[in-house]
């Protein structure tokens, strides 16, 4: 594996970011997850109405609860992605930010424009790198970025098993690492961590259940889930799979195209969609819940989240029909959000048994 | 029942203009207008696309075929105090009242029956997510087509390109559902009405800039957004024609838009669209006339009918809701110099994470160059929270705030 150079960190925040561009130009990517504890500040710039996520983000941002950063990289994922762009430049002027628009649809011309989108990242990078954009060795990076969500993968099936120490708490911390260091720490350590002898089976006696959502990073309220009876038997939301799907070169189409071709079959959030089939999002959920034998269905999404707050009436319909109980969750990005929730979730799962 | 409404409303309107043609104002002849058009929304007889914000209306007028964006009728129903049915039959099916209420109040209606069936719809990336997401619930409840259009945040020429050519395949996909090609003659004739109307609104917003304005509150409520609808018709060029004579000829005697104008104000994105006193609050009580609402500017530069797409793509990246904030707020505060500003309104609306969810930054930026801006907590479209005597303290504040200072 080749040394990363040391050209600093880029942030980020969404789950469609290229990051094997970010590699590519000798930088490590750093998600700017919404944890920690900087005073809540944002509402001086942002309403109350916009999703937590955004407002713990600008949060960190304006209580300098952040790693020095050589820029950002925004995506145009939703409204609130936008307004977080804006205050970021509002907030931290010193940083080189790019925005970078991704069409909410998928076709052939939306990928022509999205390359070029992803080929502008990669020459901003390429002047702040003080290298060639053409001298980026692009297979290099996508393999490591590649053999990183291989070992994320494998770690995940290890630990639905039950065979990974921590269970889904412990798979959530190491997406948190994988996401704020060096793919090459994580990779290491994930290596190390496939290579020793797996736990005894140790499978929670819960009651099966699918969890999907939007933002939830933080270990513990996995942990909370599973304390009150739930196994989590897949999962789905912005801050851990999602993040980490592998991506195609190719061998026609250009780097960049490839690119974008393999971010418009990433496993997609409620952002992106379907003109051709539209509610797409809730038979996915339906697939996902029948495909691993969920129980029931948890939902947890931020509030003040459009895409999702939009989608979940055809989820939850369609959940309806297939007679999949769902549970909807609404947090703030705390673990204290979802505590409050103890005793719903309780009850629910109490149902299912 | 939207039928009848729309029908009375034509008619009505119709009768009182024969009865009484010196009764032809701007605000009559733009009403009428748009009763029309919601009279051939709801008439069953057109072919009816349902659309974006953002959508090229005039585009689909070339091609036969009636358009609208939803939030039109979000705005309607609010108007004409109908609108608590629909939210309350949106929110029983799970779209909660965190989400717009413009959207919220359409899916209700389409719940109830109370919008017609479209050919098909084009939903428009721009200006915000929810616009997006209703959509897609629209063409999954009519089980109709839907085109998405991807409008890029800024008007680079990659981005320009790219609405362009959506913009041929949204043609080409109007086409596959109507059976009739687009008309050359028709798309320059379509053209030469946008550009003409284009030029004579930009008259009219120019002399609304006098001192005193012409313009006032209810003249210029929603004027700029909703003529998008009628763009590329022989109407946006009567409606734009009869605001610019009627400026001038008020300009021309020094008239102002109201009794007494001593402060000029902005109102930025929203009107309140139900019922409410706080224009007239403003402008009788405290001679603080709302001569511009912050769509009421031409953004564009002319079509150019031999290149109209690229025309097209660079109108709808145009609009202030599209991209950075920092072109918004240069957007706005190009509009408080050109208009001789005192203070903004910012109805803040609940529901609208694109507008609404920069306020801090709005603010200072027009605070920046002296203009003080007031934000008000309301929902524009569901009157139910709508708490009246706490906005009348806030204006009043605020109108006694300017007059202190001028
Ligand atoms: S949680 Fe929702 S609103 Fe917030 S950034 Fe993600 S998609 Fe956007
Ligand atoms: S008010 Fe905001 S959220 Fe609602 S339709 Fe307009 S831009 Fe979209």
């Amino acid at each position: 594996m080749k040394a990363v150079p040391d050209r600093g960190i880029i942030g980020y925040t969404c789950a469609y970011t290229p990051i094997p561009i970010i590699e590519a130009a000798g930088f490590v990517p750093y998600r700017v997850l919404p944890m920690g504890d900087a005073p809540d500040q944002a509402g001086q710039l942002l309403h109350d109405n916009l999703c937590p996520h955004v407002k713990r983000v600008v949060d960190r941002a304006m209580g300098g609860d952040l790693p020095a950063l050589s820029g950002m990289v925004f995506i145009n994922s939703c409204d609130a992605m936008r307004r977080l762009a804006d205050a970021w430049r509002n907030v931290r002027p010193q940083d080189p930010v790019i925005f970078l628009d991704l069409p909410a649809t998928h076709d052939e011309v939306a990928n022509r424009f999205y390359a070029s989108e992803l080929k502008r990242l990669a020459d901003h990078l390429a002047v702040r790198a003080g290298i060639d954009a053409g001298e980026m060795d692009w297979q290099a990076s996508v393999n490591t970025f590649n053999r990183l969500c291989e070992l994320l993968a494998a770690c995940s099936t290890r630990m639905r098993a039950g065979r990974l120490a921590g269970g889904r708490a412990a798979m959530q911390a190491l997406y948190n690492r994988a996401c704020t260091r060096p793919a090459a720490e994580s990779i290491q350590e994930l290596e190390m961590l496939l290579e020793t002898h797996e736990t005894d089976a140790d499978v929670s006696p819960g009651v099966p259940v699918f969890l999907f959502g939007n933002v939830m990073p933080d270990p513990e309220a996995f942990a909370l889930m599973e304390s009150c009876g739930a196994r989590i038997v897949a999962d789905d939301f912005c801050t851990d799979s999602r993040m980490f799907s592998p991506v195609a070169l190719g061998s026609d189409a250009s780097v960049f195209q490839a690119l974008a071709g393999s971010i418009a079959q990433k496993p997609p959030c409620a952002r992106t969609f379907s003109p051709k089939t539209p509610g797409r999002m809730a038979a996915d959920v339906v697939a996902a819940a029948r495909e691993c034998g969920a129980a029931g269905v948890i939902g947890h999404t931020l509030k003040f989240c459009d895409p999702y707050l939009a989608r979940l009436p055809m989820v939850r319909e369609a959940l309806n029909g297939e007679g999949l109980p769902l549970l909807m969750l609404e947090g703030d990005c705390t673990l204290r959000s979802i505590g409050q929730q103890r005793t719903r979730i309780e009850a629910f799962i109490e149902m299912l048994r | 029942m939207m039928k009848t409404y729309f029908d009375d409303l034509v008619s009505g309107i119709e009768a009182k203009l024969d009865a009484d043609p010196a009764s032809r104002s701007p605000r009559k002849i733009y009403a009428l207008e748009v009763a029309r058009l919601g009279a051939r929304l709801y008439g069953g007889e057109d072919r009816v696309a349902w659309c974006g914000v953002t959508a090229p209306f005039d585009l689909l007028a070339a091609m036969g075929v009636t358009s609208c964006f939803v939030e039109f009728i979000g705005a309607m129903l609010a108007s004409t105090g109908m609108t608590g049915t629909f939210l309350e039959a949106a929110e029983h099916a799970g779209f909660g009242g965190d989400t717009c209420g413009y959207h919220r109040s359409v899916l209700g209606a389409a719940k109830k029956g109370v919008m017609p069936v479209p050919d098909f719809l084009i939903a428009t990336s721009s200006p915000c997510s929810g616009g997006l997401a209703v959509m897609e619930n629209l063409a999954r409840h009519f089980e109709k087509d839907l085109f998405v259009l991807n409008v890029p945040q800024e008007p680079s020429a990659e981005g320009v390109r790219y609405l362009s050519d959506q913009l041929r395949e949204m043609a080409a996909f109007v086409t596959d559902h109507t059976g009739e090609p687009l008309d050359g003659d028709r798309f320059r004739l379509a053209i030469a009405h946008t550009n003409r109307a284009r030029e004579i609104m930009a008259e009219a917003y120019r002399l609304a800039q006098a001192v005193p304005s012409p313009a006032n509150g209810r003249l210029m409520g929603n004027f700029g957004i909703v003529m998008a609808l009628l763009l590329g018709t022989e109407a946006a060029v009567d409606i734009a024609t009869a605001y610019r004579d009627d400026f001038a000829a008020k300009v021309g005697k020094q008239g102002s838009g109201i009794a007494v104008e001593r402060l000029r104000l902005l109102w930025i994105q929203n009107r309140i669209q139900f019922k409410n006193p706080l224009v007239d609050i403003l402008e009788n009580e405290y001679g603080a006339a709302v001569i511009a609402d912050e769509l009421n500017a031409i953004t564009w530069d002319p079509i150019d009918p031999e290149d109209p797409f690229t025309g097209l793509a660079r109108r709808a990246i145009s609009i202030p809701f599209n991209g950075r904030i920092d072109r918004r707020i240069a957007h706005l505060q190009q509009m408080a110099r050109d208009y001789r500003i005192d203070g903004a309104i910012n109805p803040c609306h609940w529901g609208c994470r694109q507008g609404t969810g920069a306020r801090g930054l709005i603010a200072g930026g027009l605070k920046a160059m002296g203009v003080p801006v007031l934000n008000l907590e309301v929902d524009c479209i569901d009157s139910r929270n709508f708490s009246e005597g706490q906005l009348r303290t806030r204006l009043e504040a605020f109108a006694e705030m300017l007059e202190n200072r001028n």
